[in-house]
Parts: structure tokens; C-alpha cells; sequence
């Protein structure tokens, strides 16, 4: 796990995360908690609905997507916090099993015009299953710039 | 408790949800699994952080909020899921036992075009704590129409 600044992002760059799937317990779980909808929290309700069967809260796959990204290391020492997350776009719904792969790129960088010591980094995250996309997103981070010396 | 349909959710009208908040082993647990960055699941490391202690992902803030309005049951029923999420702002930490106060405002609803069913309603959220506005975002969602108006 190396710690990458500000620095180290470059316009363009790809970065791949490792793939993951979601069981119909970890569906259920998350959406008991935050998305109480029967298609997210009752398989046997989930059939007769639009989507014919039990599907993931669109907000724990974005949840799954950045936390495979983190997963990577490359924040753990940099990060200054994110202000933002924009474009959220649910393209295709995500069922339990599905290989989840999700890769980042590097859309913005820029310095930080009011603080010396940061910059500004957007990424893109493209979540697919079996070359589909089913969700994408863009994050704005806060990295610090790498330590002098 | 039985939804709401498009036709009732008009431009400006607004919706409190109950108050909740989040335990230290709420902030961590979800951390763990979707956002296990030091300031979210270390206690010890994000007193020394530039937060000065533990604070909540901001994954999870938005989805306490939504979670909070589907508990309204507001759109039990009604709702179909939702196309995505727009400008997500995360203006300030969220700390364990902060009392969140989430507002839902309806910025936009509109029939579809393609499927005669339904229609698409943006809801703008705010939240806050003691201290101020923690977040915003607009989520839009697929709402039915009413059955006769369809």
C-alpha cells in the first residue's frame, strides 16, 4: 500500500480496483439500515417488482466502489477529506453475485489556490459487470502535496 | 402507511424526517466495509487528524438522510428507484451522536415522456446538526402516477 500526493495523479490515468460481489445478506443488511425498500430488503417482494428480483441500494454500490478505491492504499496518508461527489448515475441494477469491477480515472487535477499545502483531485469511478457499466460517479478529494525532503 | 404519487409531490413542498443519529460503532462499522479510511474507523488516529477525532463517511451521511425520508413512507409503494444522484456536498464532519435533521424538498417533478406510469421527481436534501447544513444532495427518483391519472 504506497501513499500517492497530489503529485502522483495524472490526467488520463486508469486505475483498477479489486473485484468484489455482494451477497443477498450483505443487500439486505445495508438496506435494512439505510434503504428500506422491498426490492432492496425482501427477496421473495423483490420478483414482483420492476426489477424481478432482489437488487443493491444504488447507495451501497457507490459505497462499494469508493471503498474497493480506498482499499488500493493510495489515500490513506494523503487524503484531506471530499467535499464532493457528483453525477451519480445508476445505469443498470446490481444482484447478489454480480463480479464487481470498478476502475478509477484521473479526470482533474489542480492546485489548491487558497491552500499552498493541498490540491484538488477528481476521479471518475465506472463500476461494470461483465464489461457493462452499472454505475458511475465522479469524487473531488482534497490531497496533500508531497512532503518536501 | 401507503405512498405518495407523483401528482402530490408538488415544486417547493418540503418534508422533515425524524431526527437520528449515529453511535461510534455505527460511524466504524459501515467504515469498515465502505470507507475504511483512518478518520472513519481509527479513534486514536483521527484525534491526531485534522478532524480532531472520529467522524462519519460521507457515504454514509447521504444514506442516513435517504434512509430517513423512506422511513417517512412517503413513497412506500410508490417509488420505483432512481436514475441517480446529483451534487452531493459535504459541508462540514459528521460526529458520533450528532443529532441529524434531514429536510427533503421537491425541486422538480415531471411525468415521463416514454412510460406513461410514472414520472421522475428530483428531491433536494439538506442536513443538518446543531451546528449548521452537514450536507446536500438532490436524488431523482421513478415515483407512479396515480392510477387514475395514468
Amino acid at each position: 500500500m504506497t501513499t500517492r500526493y497530489f503529485e502522483d495523479f495524472e490526467v488520463g490515468e486508469l486505475m483498477e480496483t479489486a473485484p468484489v460481489a455482494l451477497s443477498t445478506d450483505d443487500i439486505v443488511e445495508f438496506a435494512k439500515l439505510y434503504d428500506p425498500q422491498t426490492f432492496h430488503t425482501d427477496p421473495e417482494a423483490a420478483k414482483s417488482s420492476p426489477y424481478g428480483g432482489l437488487i443493491a441500494s444504488g447507495l451501497q454500490t457507490i459505497a462499494v466502489a469508493f471503498g474497493q478505491f480506498i482499499r488500493l492504499g493510495y489515500f490513506v496518508k494523503s487524503s484531506l477529506g471530499g467535499p464532493a461527489t457528483d453525477d451519480v448515475d445508476w445505469l443498470a441494477p446490481v444482484r447478489p453475485g454480480d463480479e464487481l469491477n470498478t476502475v478509477v480515472e484521473v479526470l482533474e487535477v489542480r492546485p489548491s489556490k487558497s491552500k499552498p499545502d493541498r490540491g484538488i483531485v477528481r476521479l471518475q469511478f465506472t463500476m461494470k459487470v461483465d464489461d457493462i457499466p452499472v454505475v458511475r460517479f465522479i469524487s473531488t478529494t482534497f490531497l496533500r502535496r508531497r512532503p518536501a525532503g | 402507511m401507503s405512498g405518495l404519487y407523483l401528482e402530490d409531490f408538488h415544486v417547493g413542498r418540503q418534508f422533515a424526517t425524524e431526527p437520528v443519529s449515529l453511535s461510534e460503532d455505527e460511524i466504524v462499522a459501515f467504515a469498515e466495509k465502505y470507507d475504511p479510511q483512518p478518520i472513519h474507523v481509527d479513534k486514536t488516529a483521527a484525534a491526531a487528524s485534522i478532524y480532531g477525532g472520529l467522524i462519519a463517511s460521507g457515504f454514509q451521511t447521504v444514506a442516513v438522510g435517504a434512509g430517513q425520508w423512506l422511513r417517512t413512507g412517503l413513497q412506500e409503494g410508490t417509488g420505483m428507484g432512481g436514475p441517480g444522484l446529483r451534487d452531493i456536498r459535504w459541508l462540514a464532519p459528521v460526529r458520533p451522536g450528532d443529532e441529524l435533521h434531514t429536510i427533503v424538498e421537491i425541486a422538480e417533478a415531471r411525468p415521463s415522456r416514454s412510460k406513461p406510469d410514472r414520472g421522475l421527481v428530483h428531491f433536494t436534501y439538506t442536513m443538518r446538526n446543531e451546528a449548521g447544513i452537514v450536507a446536500t444532495f438532490t436524488a431523482i427518483i421513478m415515483v407512479r402516477r396515480r392510477p387514475d391519472a395514468a
